[in-house]
């Protein structure tokens, strides 16, 4: 573990995610213009499935390598978070998929797991210190 | 764990973000040690006590040792 102190980490944190995230805004308002699903060849259609993903995962990056350089105490909050919102995920990953099993839901993409995933861990982030003035 | 960050920290007369900014820390991790809501590591309770130039046990107190002791 590389601790690097919590504005040095933050400032990197920050010169990396909001780059990938003007990408990523970019590449999904470019492949939802450019690219018909229904007459797109599937070489394309993967393609721009990747490369939307890319700066995804780039921001995953960020979020580990900032757990790993900030300091002790918002390491401890922002996994804690991150464990509310794995946890909240695979919970509601399960449910829907006996729901679907038992022939109640018909489908549901799975691409909604990854914002609940980021909803449910910034929620836990905010409300960890409702009640409490720090 | 009980200290006296706080009694410190004013008597030098730094707001908690500006003892956060010479920590390397967060404002709400100086709190959060403040109010007793969170132990901070060896090597942050090392740093706190070369800041304000005292030995470590004299800024945090083991409440389970003094409990021990009183009896």
């Amino acid at each position: 573990m590389s601790q690097r102190g919590f504005r040095t980490a933050k400032r990197r944190y920050h010169y990396l995610f909001w780059p990938l995230m003007g990408v990523y805004t970019v590449l999904v308002f470019a492949t939802s213009f450019l690219v018909d699903t229904n007459t797109a060849p599937t070489w394309l259609k993967i393609t721009s499935a990747l490369a939307v993903t890319l700066p995804l995962f780039g921001v995953l990056y960020a979020m580990r390598r900032q757990t790993e350089e900030t300091d002790e105490y918002t390491r401890m909050r922002q996994l804690q978070a991150m464990r509310d919102g794995g946890l909240i995920t695979a919970a509601c990953a399960f449910l829907v998929g006996f729901l679907q099993i038992f022939e109640v839901l018909d489908f549901i993409s799975v691409f909604w797991f990854g914002p609940l995933f980021f909803i449910s861990y910034g929620l836990s982030f905010c409300t960890q210190n409702f009640g409490k003035v720090v | 764990m009980k200290n006296i960050l706080k009694i410190l920290r004013t008597e030098k007369g730094w707001s908690q973000a500006a003892l956060a900014e010479k920590l390397d820390v967060s404002r709400q991790s100086i709190n959060a040690i403040e109010t007793g809501k969170y132990d901070p590591s060896l090597p942050l309770a090392f740093a706190i006590a070369r800041l304000f130039g005292r030995p470590i046990e004299e800024i945090f107190d083991d409440e389970v040792e003094l409990a021990s002791a009183a009896e």
